[in-house]
């Protein structure tokens, strides 16, 4: 081997070694909860090794019937459909009136949302909101969590207006001449030619909701039945024991990753689209 | 009949947004002069609740460990992210399957991998300390989520969360610079490390800038995970200061007193607002630099 094959062979070595190690420390903590809610409690809290040595496929069934699971993927989904729905709906119409249309207080609105996106109270809004939602009779289900992830719209908003300059206004004209009016273009032209863009930002929305804790956490406080995976998951935690029932709390981190990842693997460059988009603005 | 036409279609946005994001902001700016302990009715205060803030070393100690969380996490992710963007930026076999990788972690739910890791890192039977121990890496256990390394732990986590994403973003801002200027600086005899410094972030200029104005304001928010994996534990060695303006309004884990200070979180939450719009303003300034590139 000549030294010049060496000098370009080494720094690539490293690289690959680097790139390599960097994608095993992404993947292990996600293959250890895998592996890991297969396995008995026993062998996740001494055993030490990767895989299980009887795969114990009754972790899945008792976390779904007895730890409740199949009731908070039924809450996570309907909470995350409904949101996405919802969100997709609110924005796009917003977004098309804000792009195709000139009308008096334009720039506030836009004001408006894009300071919603940097100010930050925490917490503090939380406690009016839920009263918000005592007040409309709303908190005994999930329709106030719903509304409220709905309300957040603004990073999604400013996305779709990104995907409307992608639409020919020449369209839009034309439309009008051949006897459209302001609701039917949005209806008939724009929500179809939006329709790539809509699977990306109800991508988005999706996974935002499906992985919401906060706001469910304390939305259902005093109403079990109304969790969602997260806080369900994390409701485990203090009622069955960590140290007892570790295998089953694999197996319900598990379910709540799992539709995501099913998804990711058919949708990533999706996925991957979305959070690039917000930067190219 | 034209002219409200697009009314239409902005108001339920515009209800939803003042009702549910404006409101809740007005309520908090009201309360924050009151004394509300979340039943009965509020007595108005002042500016008591900003005196006690002073005073408040449970506080200040969150403000200092939301420096010390956003620090770790920033100077961790944002030059590892760069660095997977800038190799992945070249074409490659295997540069599509390792992006995915890299960018897997953002997709899962954070409170959901803050218990997986609670899990891994437990110090009593958690899974690294048996795989350290099973390959004689270390004689004893390490307390992982001890007084000494629980922020350093939360960081890590906080790092495998946020790389992904980071590097997606900066990947989006490397299509913009011409290639030309790599070769030129290639046949000039400029290596890897003279192309980042001189070509590379020089080029990202303002969307480096946005980047990690991002990244700041991200950091310093963030206490979603931490409430899960540590709820602000040891001895408050993790509490970061928009976990302690939760605790105000739900004090849930048995670490703090039981008591709900509506009055005193509105005040604690305005105050972190504040230190977070002071920190994002002073970057901008003196990042200015940056944008003056073109």
């Amino acid at each position: 081997m000549t030294s010049a094959k060496i000098l370009t062979l080494v720094p690539r070595t490293i690289l690959w070694l680097f790139l390599l190690l960097t994608a095993f420390l992404m993947l292990f903590p996600v293959a250890l909860t895998v592996l890991g809610s297969f396995k008995t409690n026993l062998e996740v809290t001494v055993g030490a090794t990767i895989l299980p040595k009887v795969w114990q496929f009754g972790n899945y069934s008792t976390a779904w019937k007895a730890a409740n699971f199949s009731r908070f993927t039924w809450n996570s989904t309907f909470v995350s459909a409904a949101t996405t729905v919802g969100t997709l709906l609110v924005t796009t119409m917003a977004a098309y009136a804000v792009d195709r249309a000139n009308f008096f207080g334009k720039r506030f609105y836009v004001v408006l949302q894009a300071s919603m996106l940097f100010i930050s109270i925490g917490a503090v809004v939380l406690r009016p909101q839920f009263d918000m939602m005592i007040g409309l009779g709303l908190q005994k289900s999930l329709w106030g969590v719903i509304i409220i992830l709905i309300s957040a719209h603004a990073s999604i908003f400013f996305m779709l207006i990104g995907f409307f300059r992608g639409i020919p206004r020449d369209l839009d004209e034309a439309a009008l001449i051949d006897g459209c009016n302001f609701y039917s273009v949005f209806w008939r032209i724009v929500l179809p030619l939006l329709r790539p863009a809509l699977a990306v930002c109800g991508l988005f929305v999706f996974r935002g909701a499906w992985n919401e804790y906060i706001l469910p956490l304390v939305f259902t406080m005093t109403r079990p039945e109304l969790q969602t995976l997260t806080v369900g998951l994390a409701g485990l935690r203090y009622s069955i024991g960590s140290a007892s029932e570790t295998q089953l709390m694999l197996a319900g981190a598990c379910l709540s990753i799992l539709p995501m990842l099913v998804v990711y693997i058919f949708a990533n460059k999706s996925f991957m689209q979305v959070s690039a988009g917000a930067v190219k603005g | 009949m034209r002219k409200t036409q697009p009314y239409a279609f902005i108001m339920p946005s515009l209800l939803l947004t003042l009702a549910l994001g404006v409101y809740p902001i007005l309520w908090a700016l009201r309360y924050m002069f009151y004394d509300y302990p979340g039943y009965g009715s509020a007595t108005y205060v002042g500016l008591d609740n900003f005196a006690r803030l002073m005073r408040d070393a449970e506080y200040w100690n969150s403000v200092k460990n939301t420096f010390i969380y956003a620090g770790g996490k920033l100077v961790l992710t944002l030059p590892l992210s760069l660095i997977l963007a800038v190799i992945l930026n070249k074409a490659f076999r295997g540069r599509q399957l390792l992006r995915a990788i890299y960018f897997l972690p953002t997709i899962i739910s954070a409170s959901v991998m803050s218990i997986v890791f609670f899990i891994i890192f437990n110090a009593y039977n958690g899974m690294a300390n048996q795989f350290l121990m099973k390959y004689h890496l270390i004689s004893s256990p390490i307390n992982w989520l001890g007084a000494d390394y629980a922020m350093l732990t939360t960081i890590l986590i906080a790092v495998w969360g946020g790389v992904g994403n980071y590097m997606l973003l900066f990947l989006a801002g490397l299509q913009g610079i011409p290639n030309d200027l790599y070769e030129a600086a290639s046949l000039d005899g400029a290596n890897a490390a003279q192309k980042l410094f001189k070509i590379t972030i020089p080029m990202l200029g303002p969307v480096l800038q946005m980047i990690v104005m991002y990244a700041i304001t991200v950091a310093l928010k963030g206490y979603e995970s931490i409430m899960v994996f540590t709820g602000g534990g040891p001895y408050g060695k993790t509490d970061v200061m928009y976990l302690y303006v939760f605790k105000q309004f739900f004090p849930i884990s048995a670490d703090t007193a039981s008591m709900q200070r509506f009055g005193y979180g509105s005040a604690v939450g305005f105050a972190s607002a504040i230190i977070v719009g002071v920190v994002t303003a002073l970057y901008f300034y003196f990042s200015r630099k940056m944008d003056k590139i073109y």
